[in-house]
């Protein structure tokens, strides 16, 4: 044994107690990932939304957050697991889940609300705190397969509030439980602790339709940035995914026209 | 190796138990609603002087010196009482003789060795039950329906050796066995008057002519008829109760979950020996005052989990609060088959079911407990009608993927926020929304929804999709007119 080699295995051996296997080569996993259930934005993020990490989507509103958002959650139920959806603002349409395709058995769907305990607190940041210790209990808990942390209509000022330290022990805690954290806000705000973050950018105006009649709301055009994928870089990718994903959702009752 | 006792005449003894007075006098139990009542049970005097069972009131009475009673269930249940503890401190396996009022069967192998042998162990039977007050004739053998045969028809002690229940039963009467009439009159047509007389016959002849009834019959006669006992066991599921009496009133809950941690641990080593989970825990507290404050845990599953088991009843009394200091607790379970399920490598993750009641009863705690569950549509016509139902994700089956388009989701304003529109030509233009003026680029509509009209809670309203734009940001919306109350609002944003 060469002397570099004994050197290396004593020192990993002094180390193992705090860093097993300290000067070893890791070899990276690829990462699991679920498909969003829009081929656009798939091949842009090469496959989906990672699975045991942050993905955390940010825009304005009417920019395509909550479609995206219930649109990856109804891939995943539909996939048999379980969801959470988190609700700060108590927003969630069940019929816009229904409509996107979400098994509604297996979404587990959490509103915070302003009024507990006799006691009315409309701050924003109370149901922020409640949302949360929620996305706490739920990753300690385990067992699902995406939790949607819904903060679309928190303010900025109040989003940027939120610890740090919050974000990264969510990073800590998805990586363990292995489950796929969506966070949906108006701006950025889990930082680096966010493996794959993505921007929606306002949409290109699209006039309602009229074919001659009473004009109809049928459908929405929607872009996508992809501001980082820690996961995307791949040697093996022959070819770069596009940045940008432009895409389009309709309304449940343009299917029947 | 059976002993039975059999008190003869039970009625009369325990009617006489509790009245001793009426043991040297002629007396008369009657049983039936007045004025019908006929006579039930007599004692040997009042048979001597001529009573009869079935012997109307009128005529009982009749008799000098005959005392009639009414007969009293309660008496009879205590006797019994008496005489199931007496049976209980010879043998753990009891039965109940339901056939012979009073009548216990006990299966006394291996209890000679406390109590001596089978003579010595009979007669102490006898004394104990001479010390309580009744009388009773004690049968000891290897065959059941011998050893109860002996002890309804001889008195004292009677000790059937093994092999010798033929002999034993040769010449009782063949009344003994429970006959059915039609057989009995069968029988003694015949001259059978014992049951040594029937065991005589072939057994083959005898089921020619009485069919298969004359297998049993010929088969008791002779003392070879084998019995399959099912002792007398206490009820399991009222045995899953636990009481605790508080020298001193409690407010503070954490101090009560060390009380009902070791009831919750009782409780479920109880349920577990019988290889059941606990389905449902009921805790009674009795409060300071004289209330009582009762909560009812129901896991979604059975469980064998004491601390899962703990945290679901302290969530739930946190969430749930009692009124006064607590001064008792009881605590009952309900029990049920544990929840056993087959797991796979290659399925889909799901909550395990044991965490995820606690994580619903902490999101209960946190956020309300009509705020979690999974949302379900309700078959109305009003949009976005729908109610909450608790989280139970049925077992993970992959679905056929979706052919459907990506759909646009509308996320509700809750509570309805109320807007200002200008309008022009009925049609809005701008719209004032939180202090700040959106002007609309586009709109769709008016789609009028109504319902309920035929009741106090009507609703109707004229439903429009509009493009707000505030310099370069558009924002999609859905705004609502309400004709009832003359106002808009938000009904919410598409996004």
């Amino acid at each position: 044994m060469s002397s570099a080699s004994a050197i290396r295995l004593q020192v990993e051996s002094k180390l193992a107690q705090r860093v097993p296997a300290a000067l070893s080569l890791k070899i990276r996993q690829a990462p699991e990932l679920f498909e969003t259930g829009i081929a656009e934005v798939d091949a842009a993020l090469n496959g989906g939304i990672p699975r045991g990490s942050i993905t955390e989507v940010a825009g304005a509103a009417s920019t395509g957050k909550t479609s995206f958002g219930l649109s990856a959650i109804a891939a995943i139920t539909r996939s048999g697991a379980a969801c959470a959806w988190i609700d700060v603002s108590d927003a969630l349409s069940p019929e816009s889940a229904a409509a996107a395709g979400i098994e509604l058995k297996r979404l587990l769907w959490l509103r915070t609300t302003g009024e507990r305990k006799q006691k009315v607190t409309d701050r924003p940041w109370s149901r922020l705190e409640q949302a949360l210790k929620a996305t706490d209990l739920l990753l300690q808990s385990g067992g699902f397969a995406a939790i949607v942390l819904d903060m679309s209509d928190v303010l900025p000022q109040h989003t940027i509030r939120i610890p740090l330290a919050t974000w990264y022990r969510f990073r800590l805690a998805a990586e363990q439980a292995r489950t796929a954290l969506i966070f949906l806000s108006q701006a950025p705000c889990a930082s680096s602790c966010a493996a794959l973050a993505l921007r929606c950018e306002p949409m290109c105006v699209r006039s309602f339709s009229s074919h001659g009649e009473t004009a109809l709301f049928e459908s929405q055009n929607y872009t996508l940035v992809r501001e980082r994928n820690r996961h995307g870089n791949s040697p093996f990718l022959q070819k770069k995914p596009s940045v940008r994903a432009e895409w389009s959702a309709e309304t449940p009752w343009s299917r029947v026209r | 190796m059976y002993a039975v006792f059999h008190p003869p005449n039970f009625p009369v003894q325990a009617a006489s138990r509790t009245r001793p007075d009426l043991r040297k006098r002629p007396f008369a139990l009657l049983h039936g609603d007045p004025p019908a009542e006929v006579v039930f049970a007599a004692n040997k005097a009042a048979r001597s002087l001529g009573i009869e069972i079935g012997m109307a009131r009128l005529q009982a009475e009749s008799f000098p010196g005959v005392v009639t009673l009414p007969r009293l269930l309660d008496h009879e249940r205590s006797a019994d009482t008496i005489l199931n503890a007496i049976a209980c401190t010879f043998s753990p396996r009891i039965e109940y003789v339901e056939t012979h009022p009073g009548t216990y069967a006990l299966d006394i192998q291996g209890m000679t060795s406390l109590y001596g042998d089978e003579v010595q162990l009979a007669t102490k039977m006898r004394q104990r039950i001479m010390s309580a007050g009744l009388l009773a004739n004690v049968a000891v053998s290897h065959n059941f329906h011998v050893a109860l045969c002996l002890a309804s028809r001889k008195s004292g002690v009677s000790i059937v050796p093994p092999g010798h229940e033929a002999v034993a039963m040769r010449d009782l009467d063949l009344g003994v066995l429970n006959l059915e009439p039609m057989h009995e009159q069968t029988l003694r047509s015949w001259g059978v008057r014992t049951c040594g007389e029937l065991a005589a016959f072939p057994e083959s002849d005898l089921i020619a002519r009485i069919g298969q009834a004359g297998k049993r019959l010929h088969s008791l006669s002779r003392g070879d008829w084998s019995h399959l006992m099912f002792p007398i066991e206490p009820s399991f599921e009222e045995s899953l109760v636990e009481h605790i009496e508080l020298e001193f009133p409690v407010e503070i809950l954490e101090s009560l979950l060390f009380l009902l941690r070791r009831m919750t641990d009782v409780i479920l080593d109880r349920a577990k020996s019988k290889a059941r989970a606990i389905a449902s825990l009921q805790l009674v507290l009795s409060l300071n005052g004289g209330k009582h404050h009762e909560r009812i845990v129901r896991p979604a599953l059975p469980l064998q989990d004491t601390a899962t088991l703990l945290k679901l009843l302290q969530l739930d009394l946190e969430t749930h609060p009692p009124s006064a200091a607590i001064v008792g607790l009881e605590l009952r379970a309900q029990s049920a088959a544990p929840h056993r399920a087959q797991h796979g490598l290659f399925l889909p993750q799901a909550p395990e079911p044991g965490r995820l009641e606690v994580l619903l009863a902490r999101m209960g705690k946190l956020l309300g407990e009509q705020r979690v569950g999974s949302p379900e549509l309700i078959d109305d016509y009003r949009p976005t009608a729908f109610r909450m139902v608790p989280f139970a994700p049925p077992p993970p089956v992959r679905s056929a993927t979706s052919s459907l388009p990506v759909s646009t989701a509308l996320r509700i304003s809750r509570p309805l926020q109320v807007i200002g529109v200008v309008l022009s030509g009925n049609r809005p233009t701008a719209v004032f929304w939180d202090r700040q003026k959106y002007v609309v680029r586009g709109c769709a509509g008016p789609w009028r929804v109504s319902g309920q009209w035929w009741s106090e809670a009507v609703w109707s309203r004229e439903e429009w999709d509009v493009q707000l734009a505030t310099g370069v940001a558009v924002r999609v919306c859905r705004i609502a007119f309400d004709p009832r109350s003359r106002s808009w609002y938000v009904q919410g944003t598409y996004d």
